[in-house]
C-alpha cells in the first residue's frame, strides 16, 4: 500500500543526483553581497551572473535611502492583507506610479510576481473560458491558469501559425479565450512575436496578456517592455510584472485599460488573502522605477554588456539562444555536462544558473547568464574568461 | 478495442515514434517498439512535461483541441487514442 510520504523518494532521488559534481546547484549559499555584482561562495569573491538583477538597483543609495525611510517611518510590515487590514498611501502611490510609466488608467500591485500571475489570471479567467498558453510560459503563468478552472490549450513557442490554428479550432469560444505570452522568456531569452499575436487576437476577438517579468527596464523607449519595443503596448490587454528583477525588490503588479481591473481585487483570492507589500519593499520599488525613468544610461550599459558577452561566448563555439539579450542561454551538451561545468565556473568565481529538464525547452540543459548593467566591462571579461576556461 | 481506437493508436504510436526519435535526446528512452498498450509514464518514462510537449504534435496532427485537464488519467497510447476520439467528435 503507497503511504503519504513515500511520493519523497523520488524527489530525494532527484536532489542527491544534484551535488554529485560538487556544490548542489539548487543551494547556493552566499556569505555576503558585496555589490549587484559580487558576492561570496564559500569564502571565495564571486562575479554575479545569474541574479535577474538587470539594472543592477539593489545597491543603489537612492533605494536604499527610501527603504530606511520608510522603515523608520512606517514600520517594517504591514501585517494583513488590503482588503482587510487596509491600504497604505504607499501601495496608491505605487500603482499611480505604474499607471503613470506605463501609460494606462489601471495599475494593481501584488505581493510577489508568482501570485500577480495567480491573482490576475484566477480573476480573469473561470470555468467554460479558455486560454491558449505559449508551451514555454513560466510555472506561474499555468498555474495561475490552472487554479483559473478555465480550459488550458498549449500553443508551439513563439509559433504563430500553431496559436492561428488553435484560434481557428475555437470557434465561436474565441470570444472567451486569453492568450497568454511572456514579452522576454526567461530561460532563453527570446522574445514573443507580439505584433503578429495583437493582430491575432485581434481578429478573432479574443483578449491578450503579456507578462514583462524579465523584459521591464530592459526593452523599450521608456522600458516597459517588449510591448512597448513592437509598438503594440496599447493593444495589449493586460500587462502583468515583477519588481525582483530590474526593479531590485520584490512584489508584482498589473496594469490595463480596461476598468475591470479596478475590480480584481473584490475576486482575486491571491490578492485578498496575502499580506499586502511591506512599505520599505513598496518605497525601494517606487525609487526603482524612478531611476529606471530618469537614467537611460542604465539600459544602454545593460544591452552594451549583452552585447560584448554574447559575441563573445559565441565566438568560443557555445551554442546561445536565438536572440541577443541580456539572458544568454549556453546550451550543454547534457545534464551531466552542464552540473560539471556549473561546479568549474562556481569554483572558478563565476555564479551563474543551472536549468535542468524537464523545466526548459526542448528538455536541454543550458547554463543561463544574466548580464547587469552593473557589470563592469572587467567582471564580463572574467565570465568570458572562465568560460573559454571549460574548453580548456 | 474498436477499429476506430485502433486506428487512431497505429497512428499515434507511429507519431510518437518519430517524434521521439527528433526530440528530447537528452532523456529519450532508447529504440524501442511502440504500440497501443505501451504506458508512455512507465515503460518510456515520460514526465507530464514531456507528454504535454508531444501533444502539441497530436493536436496538430489530428486537428482537434485537446485540453490539458483531459491529460489527467492518460498513461498508454489507447488511453490517448480515446481523447483524441472525444475531442474529434467535440469539434
Amino acid at each position: 500500500m503507497k503511504r503519504l510520504l513515500d511520493k519523497f523518494q523520488a524527489v530525494e532521488q532527484l536532489r542527491s543526483g544534484l551535488n554529485l559534481e560538487g556544490e548542489d546547484p539548487t543551494g547556493v549559499v552566499f556569505d555576503s553581497i558585496n555589490s549587484a555584482t559580487e558576492g561570496v561562495v564559500s569564502g571565495r569573491t564571486t562575479v554575479l551572473a545569474g541574479t535577474n538583477n538587470y539594472l543592477g538597483l539593489t545597491f543603489d543609495p537612492a533605494c536604499i535611502e527610501a527603504g530606511i525611510q520608510a522603515l523608520n517611518t512606517r514600520g517594517t510590515g504591514t501585517t494583513g492583507s488590503r482588503m482587510a487590514n487596509g491600504s497604505y498611501a504607499l501601495h496608491g502611490a505605487l500603482e499611480s506610479d505604474l499607471a503613470d510609466f506605463f501609460q494606462c488608467p489601471h495599475a494593481m500591485v501584488f505581493s510577489t510576481g508568482y501570485t500577480a500571475n495567480l491573482g490576475v489570471l484566477t480573476a480573469l479567467l473561470g470555468k467554460d473560458d479558455v486560454v491558449l498558453l505559449d508551451s514555454d510560459a513560466h510555472a506561474s503563468l499555468f498555474d495561475g491558469c490552472r487554479m483559473s478552472g478555465a480550459d488550458i490549450y498549449r500553443f508551439k513557442h513563439n509559433d504563430v501559425q500553431s496559436l492561428e490554428r488553435r484560434l481557428e479550432r475555437l470557434k465561436d469560444r474565441a470570444g472567451r479565450c486569453l492568450v497568454v505570452v511572456e514579452g522576454m522568456y526567461s530561460v532563453l531569452g527570446d522574445c514573443a512575436p507580439l505584433k503578429e499575436i495583437v493582430a491575432l487576437k485581434d481578429r478573432f476577438g479574443a483578449r491578450l496578456l503579456v507578462d514583462e517579468a524579465h523584459s521591464l527596464g530592459v526593452f523599450g523607449e521608456r522600458g516597459c517592455g517588449v510591448a512597448e519595443a513592437l509598438g503594440v503596448l496599447p493593444a495589449v490587454d493586460f500587462v502583468v510584472g515583477t519588481f525582483s528583477k530590474s526593479l531590485g525588490a520584490m512584489g508584482g503588479f498589473c496594469v490595463s485599460h480596461h476598468d475591470v481591473l479596478g475590480l480584481f481585487r473584490y475576486v482575486s483570492r491571491p490578492f485578498m488573502f496575502t499580506a499586502s507589500p511591506s512599505p520599505s519593499v513598496a518605497a525601494t520599488t517606487r525609487e526603482a522605477l524612478r531611476q529606471l525613468r530618469t537614467r537611460p544610461e542604465l539600459k544602454e550599459t545593460l544591452w552594451s554588456n549583452a552585447n560584448r558577452l554574447y559575441f563573445a561566448l559565441r565566438d568560443l563555439g557555445f551554442e546561445l539562444g536565438p536572440e541577443i539579450s541580456p539572458v544568454i542561454a549556453v546550451r550543454c551538451k547534457d545534464r551531466e555536462t552542464a552540473l560539471s561545468d556549473w561546479n568549474k565556473l562556481l569554483n572558478a568565481g563565476v555564479y551563474v544558473n543551472m536549468m535542468l529538464p524537464p523545466a526548459t525547452p526542448g528538455g536541454a540543459s543550458f547554463l543561463r547568464c544574466s548580464v547587469s548593467a552593473a557589470h563592469t566591462t572587467a567582471q564580463i571579461d572574467t565570465i568570458i574568461k572562465k568560460f573559454a576556461g571549460l574548453r580548456g | 478495442m474498436n477499429q476506430e481506437t485502433e486506428k487512431t493508436s497505429t497512428r499515434l504510436a507511429a507519431i510518437l515514434t518519430d517524434y521521439l526519435a527528433n526530440n528530447w535526446t537528452e532523456s529519450s528512452p532508447g529504440k524501442r517498439t511502440i504500440t497501443a498498450t505501451t504506458n508512455m509514464v512507465t515503460e518510456l518514462q515520460l514526465d507530464s512535461f514531456q507528454v504535454m510537449e508531444f501533444m502539441l504534435e497530436v493536436e496538430d496532427h489530428f486537428d482537434v483541441a485537446i485540453d490539458l485537464e483531459s491529460l489527467a488519467n492518460v498513461q498508454t497510447i489507447t488511453d490517448l487514442a480515446n481523447v483524441v476520439i472525444a475531442a474529434r467528435n467535440d469539434g
